[in-house]
């Protein structure tokens, strides 16, 4: 394969490497799709085709019963306005949080600095798999549980975003913000103003990666969630997953409500998701 | 003006103090005031209802070490670990090799093996229920036109774990993926054009230049995969609960049963203090092993 080095000229056995390669990749691709393939043909097929043997590999007829049962058994409308909420409440919180710490981090000198960064960054090592049971008897004791402040709690600011942002703003050169502040800006407007267009690209990342997480998050909302009216989208699809029920039709039409606008979402920004994982990581 | 410096330092620092005291009053009192209060509880017996905390002293701890479910299900836990972490980071490597920047469609082959890990792991793993189900998932469909043996898939206690272990591979490996494409475009084009001159082939290459110059970054994939799978829940939760017979139950399900199910929150939090004492050492023992490795070009 890396004989492109030298292109224009691939021998005989390099042209057959390349396909081999190609097919491989071919292979593991259609695996990669195809439960979400089957997932849509699934939740279009007629009862009688969704468990025909040989498999049907397109809905012939299509038809939309199964999301009519869906939509009839659950509030998807619902579980995305509440999962909207959380996300865009904990990403658009946690991005002003790290934009203000992060500066600090990045400019100022002060007292104790260094173990207040630890201290923030050592959140990462103890995930909510560790805290969920004393966080939930706090939310018991502030009466939060089975309300949004308890679903967001631990999600209100986060050390991965904040991290991001004070490397990039170490980066940048001084002499903006002296300028800025010698035309008399205080620091909040230069925080505001100037820092955080500078960074915004930085910003979409952590945005990106963040909405990502909070969206797909599952453990803490199953926690604290009691109420079918404040489910999110994967506590709602959860639930309404019945074991012994061997009817998938309305399961994968539900399944297609949930993941489908994020994959359109997905194919629109794949290319900046992807950049932006490569070179950050994901947080723990 | 020395004194005019201080002055300005002196505001500095109350600016400071200003800007990283939310993130402080939100982490202290919602992060780091239940991880300590983890362990504290791990020494109590806790009544929600009636709001009582009767100390125990080491008898959660104790009474885990005979707990024969919370045993299976640390076992399950490493086991699902040392597989993830060892197929899905030899497999994110190898497809990660096969690509160059150069071949076409690259981007549209990343997106497609990218797409498992950012769609909501119980959405995905609630397709899978149906994909491996006996009498009608696609598998046993695809095995049976290919006349092969068809399994119980989730199913049988047999191969439930085995089944969750696929499908964490199918969600993970696309991430493992794209870091090592990445580390892999940093390794000097000329290595690779001197060992082409010096008459290596594409597999020798691989062997000898790529996988020592990635080194450092297997080592963050193998730590994040091993935190990852440590964590596991959300597909367990949704493809088996636990079952059948405990047979895929793992620690984080676990803790989420007996504090949410059976109450007992004292109880559950002494298996959340051991699963963070898991991770850590583990975390930490794989840090120490890789100082040793570090490569520098």
């Amino acid at each position: 394969m890396r004989a492109a080095a030298f292109p224009g000229r691939l021998t005989p056995a390099a042209a057959a490497g390349r396909t081999v390669v190609y097919l491989v990749l071919v292979a593991f691709g259609v695996i990669m799709v195809m439960p979400f393939y089957w997932m849509i043909v699934s939740s279009l097929h007629t009862p009688q085709n969704l468990v025909a043997y040989p498999p049907k590999w397109w809905p012939r007829p299509p038809v939309l019963t199964h999301y009519a049962a869906a939509l009839a058994k659950a509030p998807f409308a619902l579980y995305y306005r509440n999962s909207l909420i959380v996300s865009v409440i904990s990403v658009g919180l946690s991005l002003l949080l790290g934009l203000f710490a992060g500066y600090a981090f990045a400019i100022y000198r002060f007292p104790l600095k260094g173990f207040f960064f630890f201290l923030i960054l050592a959140t990462l090592m103890v995930p909510i798999q560790v805290t969920s049971v004393s966080l939930y008897i706090l939310m018991a004791r502030l009466n939060w549980i089975d309300t949004f402040a308890g679903i967001l709690a631990p999600d209100l600011a986060s050390a991965f975003g904040m991290f991001l942002i004070s490397q990039a703003i170490k980066g940048m050169p001084m002499d903006l913000i002296h300028a800025a502040r010698i035309d008399g800006a205080g620091e909040i407007r230069i925080v505001l103003t100037i820092i955080g267009p500078l960074v915004k690209s930085v910003i979409a990342t952590a945005a990106l990666i963040l909405f990502i997480e909070s969206w797909n998050d599952f453990l803490w909302p199953v926690i604290i969630i009691n109420s079918e009216n404040l489910r999110t989208i994967p506590v709602g699809v959860a639930f309404f997953r019945d074991p012994y029920d061997i009817n998938f039709g309305p399961l994968m039409a539900a399944a297609s409500i949930a993941t489908v606008p994020m994959i359109v979402a997905y194919l629109f920004v794949q290319k900046y998701i992807i950049k932006g994982i490569a070179s950050t990581g994901l947080k723990f | 003006m020395p004194g005019a410096l201080s002055t300005i330092r002196r505001n500095h620092w109350h600016y400071a103090y200003l800007f990283i005291l939310p993130i402080l009053v939100v982490f202290g009192l919602f992060r780091i005031y239940p991880s300590i209060q983890t362990l504290v509880y791990s020494f109590f017996d806790i009544n929600l209802v009636a709001k009582t905390m009767k100390p125990v002293a080491f008898r959660n701890f104790v009474l885990l070490l005979h707990d024969g479910t919370f045993l299976k299900a640390i076992k399950n836990t490493l086991v699902f670990a040392v597989f993830i972490v060892v197929v899905s980071t030899a497999l994110g490597l190898v497809l990660g090799s096969l690509f160059t920047s150069r071949m076409r469609g690259s981007a549209l082959f990343k997106a497609v093996y990218f797409a498992p890990f950012i769609t909501s792991t119980v959405a995905a793993a609630v397709v899978w229920t149906f994909l491996y189900n006996p009498r009608f998932g696609l598998f046993n469909s695809i095995l049976q036109l290919l006349h092969l043996p068809t399994s119980s898939w989730i199913s049988s206690s047999k191969d439930a774990l085995a089944s969750i272990i696929i499908f964490s591979i199918w969600k993970t490996v696309g991430y493992n993926m794209v870091i090592f494409i990445a580390a892999l475009q940093n390794v000097p084009e000329s290595f690779h054009e001197a060992a082409i001159i010096d008459g290596a082939g594409g597999i020798r290459r691989f062997l000898t230049i790529s996988v020592p110059l990635v080194a450092p970054t297997a080592i963050f994939v193998v730590m994040y995969n091993t935190i990852l799978a440590l964590k596991v829940f959300d597909q367990v939760f949704v493809l088996t609960a636990g079952g059948p017979a405990d047979a895929t139950t793992v620690v984080v399900l676990q803790v989420y049963k007996q504090a949410f199910e059976n109450y007992r929150f004292g109880y559950a939090a002494s298996m959340a203090f051991v699963l963070f004492v898991i991770i850590i050492s583990i975390t930490v023992f794989q840090y120490r092993l890789s100082r040793r490795w570090e490569v520098s070009y």
